[in-house]
């Protein structure tokens, strides 16, 4: 609004600077009297040189008669012209044509050119100021930039290890944390957290990788709790369930009161049934129903995702593998062909994702020719 | 004089000096221009000894020697042929392997290319423009980005 | 919200010179002097508000705000607050808005200054003013928008050209900006002349201040734009002849004939149509100039072929401000009386050769220049006119004119005594011979050029000398009248007499670095030695450094002086810029007197550090020279006569605006 105000003020002031000249009083010297202004001067610097004997006093008297021609050659060109003060309509028109000029010519341009719901972004603001919403993207990028160029800032990289995590961005805090490992500054979190981002990358799925770093903690340290959980959900997704419940009634039981670990790992002893324990009617390799309900349930918000931010070859990979771990070929061969779609059809990464695809038995129908 | 004469005079003189510079810049622009060479160039119509011209090309890849002293020997190519280059003096900051270069100077009667001058390419948008013209054409070089910043 | 400000200001400022290009001409037309006067007040509006959008951008460089696309090109949080600010035109858009802002600032200065002028002539000259400006400020807001934002703002800047992080750019672009568009007054002059057809002493008397404006501050620009290729570049070279060199000298020589052109017109009536044609040409110059460096012709041609937009507008802009002030031009020079007679030994006639001489190199240095992009453009044929070519044509051409100087001022007008004038340079003769043969005989080379050279750098300064003496009556009056008179002798006398010999000082500091100047490229180890005119320099090492934005590996050196007196220490650099990647020398440079000490490194060999000594006696001459003739002419501007907006109107309207 201030924005609209100030504009509206300025285009008024330019106009008036337009409209100013007919505001004051018309006081005009004839065109003539500068000539002669020049002239007379010139008279008196001829004085002045002969005076101090620099023009011998027959050349001034030439020089002098030369100005006395200019001085008279002036006036006849002045009277001849004669007249003063044009039309008074053409004048009115011209100034109206001016006055409105201001306004209509740069509201309009700027119109055109210019993006006046765009703030100033001072960067000292942004990095300070709002440190909710979206300037936690631009604290991240300043860190990323200094990162970039000073990589052996451990500090920088165990500030920025956590942020990724929250963010959800687990590739980010992954990269992070192998770097912190790599300087040097690990310790049983570290590959605990490294774990947690690992299963982020493949949307919940405890990988070997995941489960090595997993036990890398606990050799250091075998109380760790996030560990002793996401090792516990590993065996329940092998389907070894009493394990995986061995695992986490341990776990329980070494828990301090107010641990936060407590509730998770309640949660999921609740869920798995600990009546079903000594059931073995789950056979060994078969997923068993929750599980199973587990891994539509993230296919579903990778798909979800997915369709919100489509350029994501690695993402569209994953899908199509769940999908066909999920037996649902045609969704599979759907998610392939929305993929290639999404990423650009003949652009490198489509060609990864159906070669990919094919590797596992999946191939588009061929199209007409 | 009369007036007609004393103009005749100063158009006289006038025309003379013309006369002179006219003469002057265009023996300078025969003399003095050099003509860029791409290696190619050069075996396919051989420069007189002494005759002065800009070679340009990309520094041959592990052709830098240094001789005594700050004598440098290295060569340029243009990815088909390769000419041997001997300066003296301090290279620009840019002389670097497969960059690209123009020497100034004229072969001496072995062959060598004595440069008097080296200049590398600006900054990481410029290249110097006979250069990048010519390398085009061969193919061996691809634009990455035109034109670079000036202050001026 | 600023951001927009800025540029809504600049919209708006496009608005008020189309009203300054149109009201002040219809007004001179129809005689109306309120819209004569419209071209003043909008002329001063629209110079506060480029001057608005100006400092916007500045301010959005000062706190980095990336979401201006020209910004975030340039400019880099960490760098030092100083260059964040030169940074704001050390690129094409930045330096095009302040190349329109010194426009509109000249426009504004004949608005408040030109009282003198009659007022159907101020507003002619305002309302030419006005159509450069539409036409540039056009260029800027369709092609090269320094406003242009992009979202989201990416977090850091890509930073500015290392090369151009120092403070020799934060003057010169202004400066020489300063100069060669200062010339656009001249050209509205003429323009304004050739449109109400009426050109006379009096126009001559009233364009000279504005052109001695322009020219003082291009010869600063040149000056320091040379001083900052010397000690930035580390080539140790202060001249190349490069193209964008010649453009800002191209303007000067046109505007130096300009400037005393203009004297014979004022005083004798005479040379009005070849004055008119100058000051159209000289600013054509400025245009070239401007087109040459911002259309990218010179950096390559393809880049000029697959961007064309912006080389394309200003080939237009400078087609039509070129071709249609040389059409009014032809128009109406018939209409042009001839002046006063002169014979050629005369004050006029001097004056005529110096124009002869200056617009000779001009076109000589115009074709070195443009010819190789004429014969690729051709034949296709890749050709470089360098410095050999510009050395033997130039300098043959240039030395009469400086053998000439010192007779000019003492030759009458109308008819000159040359003889007389001789005589009375005697004195002047006989000192300079004791220069060159002092010169020979003493100086550490035994050097004919260097005698030579020598002798008509004192020369021009001896015959400025003689110049004074003479006015003043030494030799003819007793001491105090020789005083009150020199007291009593117009400024513009002093003026000429310094820019002179400031062409003087310019002359001996190029011929003393060209001839006497000692050069040394050694490999170096620590500990080694190299001497260079009688200065000692000892290799003790190099250290790591690191700037703001920069680290650098500096090599010390140990100062010995020719007395075998410790002097301290000098440092050169190999200096890298991590943001571009970008390596630059900094050289060391150490000032003894007027001559000075230049040290830079090369790279570092298995065999040692490659080293670069120069010894460059009277170097600093060279552009001390120049300020000593921006001196001379700033003297002559507070000449009373010459004084933009002299006291001449009549009192009554003095009162009135009181």
């Amino acid at each position: 609004m201030t924005f609209w105000i100030i504009t509206a003020v300025l285009t008024a002031s330019a106009s008036l600077a337009v409209m100013y000249p007919f505001l004051r009083r018309n006081d005009s010297t004839a065109e003539g009297e500068y000539d002669l202004a020049v002239y007379k001067d010139q008279l008196a610097e001829l004085d002045r040189d002969v005076k101090r004997g620099l023009i011998s006093t027959e050349d001034a008297a030439e020089a002098r008669a030369e100005i006395g021609r200019r001085i008279i050659r002036m006036n006849a060109a002045a009277s001849a012209e004669g007249g003063k003060s044009g039309a008074a309509p053409v004048v009115r028109i011209v100034a109206a044509f001016g006055i409105l000029a201001v306004p209509v010519i740069s509201w309009g341009l700027y119109s055109y050119l210019g993006s006046p719901g765009v703030p100033a972004m001072p960067l000292a603001e942004r990095l300070q100021n709002d440190p909710a919403g979206s300037s936690i993207a631009e604290l991240i990028g300043r860190a990323e930039t200094h990162l970039a160029s000073n990589p052996e800032d451990l500090k920088g990289w165990e500030t920025l290890g956590p942020v990724y995590m929250r963010l959800g961005r687990y590739q980010d805090a992954a990269r992070a944390y192998r770097q912190i490992i790599a300087l040097g500054g690990a310790n049983a979190n570290t590959y605990s957290v490294l774990g947690e981002a690992l299963v982020g990358m493949a949307d919940g799925v405890v990988t070997a990788e995941a489960v090595a770093s997993f036990e890398k903690t606990l050799s250091m340290d075998p109380k760790e709790p996030r560990a002793q959980f996401f090792v516990g959900l590993a065996r329940a997704q092998e389907g070894k369930m009493d394990e995986a419940r061995a695992l986490w009634t341990n776990m329980l039981a070494d828990l301090p009161e107010n641990s936060p670990w407590r509730e998770v790992a309640g949660q999921a002893l609740a869920q798995r049934g600990e009546g079903t324990a000594s059931e073995p009617a789950n056979a060994e390799g078969q997923a068993s129903d929750d599980q199973q309900q587990m891994i539509e349930e993230m296919v579903a918000r990778l798909d979800a995702r997915l369709k919100e931010s489509p350029d994501d070859p690695e993402g569209w990979q994953r899908l199509v593998r769940s999908y066909i771990v999920l037996e649902r070929k045609e969704d599979a061969r759907a998610a392939l062909e929305r993929g290639i779609k999404a990423l650009g059809e003949g652009s490198p990464s489509a060609n990864d994702l159906s070669t990919f695809a094919q590797e596992l038995g999946i191939t588009l129908p061929e199209e007409k020719e | 004089m009369t007036r007609k004469q004393k103009r005749a005079t100063i158009i006289a003189i006038g025309m003379c000096f013309l006369a002179v510079a006219a003469a002057l810049t265009f023996f300078a622009l025969g003399q003095q221009t050099s003509y860029f060479y791409m290696p190619a160039d050069v075996i396919a119509k051989p420069v007189a000894p002494g005759q002065r011209i800009r070679l340009g090309g990309l520094v041959e890849k592990g052709s830098i020697e240094r001789m005594d002293g700050t004598h440098v020997k290295f060569a340029v190519t243009d990815g088909e042929h390769t000419v041997k280059v001997g300066y003296e003096g301090i290279l620009p900051d840019l002389f670097r392997e497969e960059q690209g270069v123009v020497t100034e100077g004229t072969f001496g009667p072995d062959g060598l290319f004595v440069a008097d001058s080296v200049l590398a390419k600006h900054d990481e948008n410029y290249m110097p423009r006979e250069v990048a013209d010519g390398l085009k054409e061969k193919g061996v070089w691809q634009e990455s980005e035109g034109g670079s910043k000036n202050g001026g | 919200m600023a951001v927009e400000l800025g540029h809504f200001a600049l919209v708006l400022a496009l608005a008020l010179s189309i009203v300054q290009a149109t009201v002040p001409l219809v007004g001179a037309r129809v005689k109306s002097y309120q819209l004569m006067r419209v071209g003043e007040t909008v002329a001063i509006a629209g110079f506060l508000l480029i001057l608005v959008s100006f400092t916007t951008l500045v301010h959005g460089y000062i706190v980095s705000d990336f979401s201006i696309l020209n910004v975030w090109e340039n400019s880099h949080s960490a760098k030092p607050m100083l260059f964040k600010i030169t940074g704001t035109w050390g690129n094409h858009e930045g330096s095009m808005l302040l190349w329109v802002m010194i426009l509109a600032f000249f426009a504004a200065m004949v608005a408040v200054f030109g009282r003198n002028l009659p007022p159907s002539l101020r507003a002619n000259v305002i309302a030419v003013q006005g159509m450069v400006a539409v036409a540039f400020l056009l260029f800027i807001l369709f092609t090269s928008n320094p406003f242009t934002r992009i979202i989201p703002a990416p977090i850091e800047g890509k930073d500015l050209n290392p090369l151009l992080q120092d403070i020799g750019l934060a003057i010169h672009p202004p400066l020489l900006y300063l100069g060669y568009v200062g010339f656009s007054i001249s050209f509205s002059f003429a323009v304004a002349a050739l449109i109400e057809g009426r050109i006379d002493a009096a126009w001559a008397r009233w364009v000279r201040p504005w052109t001695l404006l322009a020219w003082a501050f291009l010869t600063g620009g040149i000056a320091m734009g040379s001083y900052w290729a010397y000690y930035e570049l580390g080539w140790g070279g202060f001249w190349f002849w490069d193209p964008v060199e010649n453009a800002s000298f191209l303007p000067w020589l046109a505007g130096t004939a300009l400037l005393h052109s203009a004297i014979v017109m004022e005083k004798r009536s005479a040379l009005k149509i070849w004055t008119v044609l100058l000051a159209i040409l000289t600013f054509s110059l400025s245009l070239m100039g401007t087109f040459l460096v911002r259309s990218g012709v010179l950096t390559s041609v393809h880049a000029f072929a697959t961007d064309p937009a912006r080389g394309v507008f200003i080939l237009i802009i400078l087609l039509l401000f070129i071709g249609g002030s040389l059409a009014l031009f032809g128009l109406r020079a018939s209409s042009l009386t001839s002046g006063g007679l002169f014979h050629p030994i005369s004050r006029e006639g001097a004056l005529v050769l110096n124009n002869l001489i200056l617009s000779t190199c001009t076109a000589t240095v115009l074709i070195g220049t443009l010819y190789p992009l004429l014969i690729e453009a051709l034949t296709g044929e890749k050709i470089s006119v360098g410095a050999p070519f510009f050395n033997l044509t130039f300098i043959p051409l240039v030395v009469p004119l400086l053998l000439a100087v010192p007779f000019g001022p003492l030759l009458a007008w109308k008819r000159g005594d040359l003889l007389g004038a001789a005589q009375r340079l005697q004195f002047a003769f006989g000192a300079v011979l004791v220069v060159m043969i002092g010169t020979y005989f003493f100086s550490d080379k035994t050097s004919t050029a260097a005698a030579l050279g020598l002798g008509l750098g004192f020369w021009l300064i001896f015959g400025a000398l003689t110049d004074i003496a003479f006015k003043a009556g030494v030799g003819k009056n007793s001491l105090s009248v020789v005083f009150s008179r020199l007291k009593g002798l117009p400024l513009s006398v002093f003026g000429t007499a310094f820019a002179h010999a400031g062409i003087g000082l310019t002359v001996i500091g190029l011929v003393s670095v060209t001839t006497l100047q000692i050069e040394r490229i050694v490999l170096m180890k620590p500990n080694d030695v190299v001497e260079a005119g009688g200065y000692t320099l000892k290799f003790s090492g190099v250290t790591p450094f690191k700037g703001p934005n920069f680290t650098e590996d500096q090599a010390r050196f140990d100062l010995t002086g020719p007395d075998g007196r410790r002097l301290g220490e000098i440092a050169a650099a190999k200096r890298l810029y991590p943001a571009r990647g970008m390596p630059t020398t900094e050289a060391g440079i150490r000032t003894f007197g007027l001559s000075q000490l230049y040290v830079s490194i090369g790279e570092a060999t298995p065999n040692g550090l490659v080293v670069h000594a120069w010894w460059k006696p009277r170097v600093t001459l060279i552009w001390i020279g120049a300020l000593v003739m921006m001196f001379g002419g700033g003297l002559s501007l507070c000449d009373r006569r010459l004084r933009v907006g002299a006291p001449t109107r009549r009192k009554t309207a003095v009162e009135a605006e009181a």
